[in-house]
Parts: C-alpha cells; sequence; structure tokens
C-alpha cells in the first residue's frame, strides 16, 4: 500500500502532471505517510531519475522543466508538513541571478531542481545586486550560494558578488557555486568560485558535492 | 567569382575561390554597436557612423566602407532602408559609446539606470538594465493561456518586442507602398552591388509560443497541452504565410537567401525530443521552406542557436538547405563530425570563430587558431560560409576581430 502511494507520486513527478501531482502527494498522507518519507522516496527519488534521464539524454529540458513544475505543485501540499514535521532540509541555498541580468528562466530551473532534491531555496530573483546577496547570506546563513548569468558582459558580476562576500567577511562560511551560459570551470577558479555546473541537473550533483565537502570540513 | 558567386558556390556546395564571408547580413550574424565602435576607433576610421539598425540586440549596420576592407560577400536588404542622414539620431550608449539610433526609436531612462520602451499605447514592451547591452522582452501577451480566438493576433504580436521594435525593412512594413519600395530597394541594391542579398523573414513558430507564453511556460505546453500548442501554432502559421507570399512576390527573384529563425536548441541540447520536433513543428517548417522553393529562387536558412545535432535529420527533411550559427562549443556541435555526418545536406553558415570564449577573451593567436581549425573542418568541398557563432559581442577587443580577418584571409 505504501509503495503503491509512492509510485503515484513518482509517475507523477516523472511524467509531469501538474494537475494531478498535488493528490498523489495528499493520498500519500492521507494514507499515513510521514513527510519525509514522501519528500525523499517519492519526489526527490524521482527528481533524480528525471535527471538521470535528462544526463542520458531520454529526456529533453522540456521534459525537466514540466516535472519540475509538477513537483512544485506538490510540494504545496507537502511544505506546511515538512515544517511541521521539522524535516531537515538537505541544506540550505540561497540564489539569484546577477547584477545586470535579467534573465531567470536557467536560474528558476536551477531553483525547481534544488528544491527537487530537499534543498531549502531563498530565491532573490534577477538582477541582484552583489549586496543584496550579502544580505541574505547574513540573514538566512545558506549552506550555498547559487550565481547566475546569461550573458558575456553581465560574467563580472558574479565576480563582483563574490568580492563582496569576502569583503563582508562571509565568504568561508559558504560555497558559491556559478552557472550559465557564458562561464565555465575555469572561470569559476578565476572568480574564486568553489564550482560550476553546466545545467540544471548537474547543478544538483554540484550542490551535493559541495554540501559533502561542507560537512568534512565542519566535522 | 565575384562576392554573389562566392556565396551561392558555396551554397551548392562547389569549393568557391576564397571563403565567402558574412559579417552583418543578419541581425544574428553581425556586430553589437559597441564592438563596431571600438574597431572603427581602432583601425582608424572614427569617421564611420555605428548606426543601430537591430536596436533590440543593440546591433550594428556595416557600412560600405568596412564591407570593402573586410571583404564581406553578403548583405541584407534591409540596409537599403533608412539610408538617409535623417532617419537617424546621435545618442550615447549608458557605457558612454556614441552611436545612432533609427529615429523611431525613443527608449525612456529610468531612475535606476535603465532603459525602458514603451509602445504608442503606453505598454512598456522592453526594458535594459543597467550595465546590459541589449533589450530584453517584458510584455507576455499570454502568459496566463491561450486565448479563445487568434483574431486579433496581428495587433498582439506587435507587443513583443523583437516584432514591435523591429530592424529595417521590417520598421517600414507600415509604410503604404511597403512592397514595392521593397523590391525597388531591392533592385537597386542587386543593381549597385556584387554581394548576395539576404532578407531576414524570421517566421519563427517555437519561439513565437515562448515569445507569447514565455519560455518556461511554453517548454511545458510542448509536454503536457500539445493540442492548444498546434492550435496558436496555425494561427503563426496563417501570419507566416502571408509575410512569405507578399516577400516571394516582391524579392523572390532578387534576394539569393531567406532567412528564417527558430532557436530550438540549448548548450546541452535541443528544447524538446525529436519526437516532439516531428509532431508539432516540422510539418509547418517543411511548409514554410516548400512555400519559399515554389514560390521564389532563394535558398533556405534556419537561424537556430544552441546543439540541435539531434534534429539535424529532421531540420533537412523540412527542407532547410542552410543552418546558422553552429554553435560549436554546445553539446555534439564539433565541426569536424558536423561536417562528416551532415556535410553533404547542408550548408554551415556560422561556426567561424567562437563569440563565446575565444574571440571574448582569448589572445589574437587563439582566435587565429580557433578560425583556422574551424576553417578547415567546415570548408573542404563547399558547403561553407565563415561566420562568427552568433553576433561579435561588446565585450570583443577589436585587436581579436582583427585577428580573425587576418586568419580567414589565409584562406581567401
Amino acid at each position: 500500500m505504501q509503495e503503491e502511494l509512492l509510485d503515484a507520486i513518482f509517475d507523477a513527478v516523472m511524467d509531469g502532471d501538474i494537475p494531478g501531482a498535488p493528490a498523489t502527494v495528499q493520498a500519500a498522507l492521507d494514507g499515513g505517510l510521514d513527510a519525509e518519507t514522501i519528500l525523499r522516496d517519492g519526489m526527490i527519488a524521482a527528481m533524480t531519475r528525471v535527471g538521470e534521464l535528462y544526463e542520458c539524454g531520454d529526456y529533453y529540458v522540456a521534459e525537466m522543466f514540466t516535472s519540475a513544475k509538477a513537483l512544485q505543485a506538490a510540494l504545496v501540499v507537502l511544505r506546511p508538513m515538512l515544517q511541521q514535521s521539522q524535516v531537515q532540509a538537505t541544506g540550505t541555498v540561497v540564489i539569484g541571478t546577477v547584477k545586470g541580468d535579467m534573465h531567470d528562466i536557467g536560474k528558476n530551473l536551477v531553483t525547481m531542481m534544488l528544491e527537487g532534491a530537499g534543498y531549502a531555496v531563498h530565491d532573490l530573483g534577477a538582477d541582484v545586486h552583489p549586496s543584496r546577496f550579502v544580505a541574505a547570506v547574513e540573514e538566512v546563513h545558506p549552506d550555498l550560494v547559487a550565481l547566475s548569468a546569461l550573458l558575456t558582459t553581465t560574467m563580472p558580476s558574479m565576480q563582483a558578488t563574490v568580492d563582496a562576500l569576502t569583503t563582508a567577511g562571509l565568504r568561508e562560511r559558504v560555497k558559491v557555486m556559478i552557472g550559465g551560459a557564458p562561464v565555465n570551470e575555469e572561470y569559476a577558479e578565476h572568480i574564486g568560485a568553489d564550482g560550476y555546473a553546466q545545467d540544471a541537473s548537474q547543478a544538483v550533483s554540484l550542490a551535493n558535492a559541495l554540501m559533502q565537502v561542507k560537512a568534512q570540513r565542519s566535522a | 567569382m565575384n562576392a554573389r558567386e562566392r556565396v551561392l558556390a558555396a551554397i551548392n556546395h562547389r569549393e568557391p575561390d576564397g571563403i565567402p564571408v558574412d559579417i552583418g547580413s543578419t541581425p544574428s550574424s553581425g556586430i553589437s554597436a559597441i564592438a563596431h565602435y571600438n574597431l572603427k576607433h581602432y583601425i582608424g576610421r572614427p569617421d564611420w557612423p555605428t548606426q543601430v539598425y537591430d536596436v533590440v540586440q543593440q546591433i550594428a549596420q556595416p557600412g560600405d566602407e568596412m564591407l570593402d576592407r573586410f571583404g564581406i560577400d553578403v548583405i541584407d536588404i534591409g540596409r537599403a532602408f533608412d539610408d538617409r542622414p535623417e532617419d537617424w539620431y546621435d545618442i550615447t550608449l549608458p557605457d558612454g559609446t556614441p552611436v545612432q539610433f533609427p529615429t523611431w526609436f525613443k527608449p525612456s531612462p529610468q531612475p535606476d539606470g535603465a532603459w525602458d520602451v514603451f509602445n504608442e499605447n503606453g505598454v512598456r514592451v522592453a526594458t535594459m538594465p543597467l550595465g546590459a547591452t541589449f533589450f530584453d522582452q517584458t510584455c507576455f501577451p499570454f502568459i496566463d493561456g491561450y486565448p479563445d480566438s487568434y483574431a486579433d493576433l496581428p495587433q498582439i504580436m506587435p507587443l513583443i518586442h523583437w516584432a514591435g521594435l523591429t530592424h529595417s525593412p521590417w520598421d517600414h512594413a507600415g509604410d503604404a507602398d511597403f512592397w514595392e519600395q521593397l523590391r525597388a530597394r531591392a533592385l537597386a541594391l542587386r543593381a549597385s552591388s556584387d554581394r548576395a542579398l539576404m532578407i531576414v523573414v524570421g517566421c519563427n513558430l517555437f519561439e513565437w509560443g515562448t515569445f507569447l507564453r514565455r519560455l518556461d511556460n511554453f517548454l511545458v505546453d510542448i509536454v503536457t497541452e500539445p493540442a492548444q500548442v498546434e492550435r496558436l501554432l496555425d494561427a503563426l502559421m496563417e501570419q507566416h504565410l502571408k509575410t512569405l507570399e507578399k516577400v516571394c512576390a516582391a524579392v523572390g527573384d532578387v534576394a539569393d537567401v531567406c532567412r528564417f529563425g527558430d532557436d530550438l536548441g540549448t548548450d546541452q541540447g535541443p528544447f524538446m525530443s525529436p519526437k516532439t520536433y516531428r509532431q508539432l513543428f516540422k510539418p509547418r517548417h517543411k511548409i514554410l521552406t516548400d512555400y519559399v522553393k515554389q514560390n521564389s529562387t532563394m535558398h533556405t536558412f534556419l537561424h537556430s542557436c544552441g546543439s540541435i545535432y539531434k534534429l539535424l535529420p529532421d531540420l533537412i527533411e523540412a527542407g532547410f538547405e542552410i543552418v546558422n550559427p553552429v554553435q560549436t562549443i554546445a553539446r555534439d556541435m564539433e565541426p569536424v563530425r558536423l561536417k562528416a555526418e551532415f556535410g553533404r545536406d547542408l550548408t554551415f553558415w556560422g561556426g567561424g570563430a567562437d563569440t563565446r570564449f575565444t574571440l571574448n577573451r582569448g589572445t589574437p593567436a587563439a582566435v587565429k587558431d580557433d578560425v583556422r581549425r574551424n576553417i578547415e573542418a567546415l570548408s573542404p568541398g563547399g558547403g561553407f560560409v565563415f561566420n562568427t557563432v552568433h553576433n561579435i559581442l561588446p565585450d570583443v577587443p577589436p585587436e581579436n576581430i582583427m585577428a580573425m580577418f587576418e586568419a580567414i584571409d589565409e584562406y581567401r
């Protein structure tokens, strides 16, 4: 019975059933499953599979986006239960598109994928000034800061944001990850970020890896 | 061979006497106003005007002297419009670069430094935030859902900045004698220039869905609401075919290349599966290319950014002869691979110089290596027109543009 309820959630997310996904979560809650099990074994499991299918070329951005939207719809039902039962997030992320750049679709997909991996994500939106990243880090104490840019002309704002975190004395507290069309691994290294991901699926893998590094360091 | 013969030989898969070169024949194969300004000063021609003919992307129209200086083989019919000094006015871009805008384009500076654009009804249709160098779309008419009727689609389309703030010749499309003017001016251009002529028609399908619904919504729609998507595409096709009918009648025997657009790829792969492309877009693309082939002597050209390797067999069947910009650093888009697999069927118009890393931030020597490598992979047997991978962006140093042309000159 429990397995069937989880399968229904898994399938709804995998199939991108946006209207149907919330009901599968409600059914699982009504069937006595706890919020954490629903999150981990239903939703995160499904988004992990979506990521794998994208990586191997069976799913395309359209399918990945649709699954992410179905997951968002399901999370609306689950989120209050997660808070009530004080389920620990995988990690906390502050994310935004950097100053001068208003392109947010890639960033939004990364946000949804990170939420699908159990992260608590604070999305600052697009065209975000370095000082707003600093303020958000001071306020929510994230594990990770994720920066997005679409343009070669706005990517220097990533450097400015990393520098602002350093100046504010916050750089050591967080891992910084970057993504977007004009940037790469080399650029991440150049500006003193901790990692680069080439798409939303790999952003999740990178976030998980950075969380591990962080855990090892503080252990 | 003259310039036009060189381009046509390449498209017909015969090796021309030298590599044909395009910089500026379309708004996605040109040079940004800021890069143009920097280049003209670097080569000691500050007298060249920097005329921003595509205001959305802030792209400069290369003047006749620039075409001659760099041996450019193809031009946009649009350059035959806005050809009087009074069609332009001087303005300084937010970064301090002095340029010229068409007189109809009047952005409004905002307190936060952004430049906004409002249409005649006061609707904000585009914005360029401080620090950015082109305008983004701000109005998404169908963001809340699909309309019951598409009767007013022609009135809605100009709310999209790409259509409402469009480049020449289409900025004159509302003139009473536009189609007669288009033919007359194209013929005059043909008589005065031996370069190949391009007409940019767009007729985008997937992209119009993203313009009207916004990309994130339309991506979901093509998976979950194909019937609604097909209704929209049919309404768009009606408009596109009307345009093509007039274009073919006006310049179908004058222009050499008819440039369609539809960005189907991301860096990592197509937005959609080949199956979805086949179901929703391919049959309609085929209708558009068939119309051009049956009613003109123009060659069919598709501009699609990103990794489209997986769609190329279907795009060939859909009737496209030329693809651009050949985004060589995207997944599966290595020039050697593309030439080997699709070189017999397609002309690669682009892929000549990487405009994301090498041209922007590489050394002149690295630029030359990149250009030589790409030309040697793509040009054997024809089927190649040199073009940068998309526009030369504002951050490209003039030294690198010169290095690019020096490397091209080794092959012509």
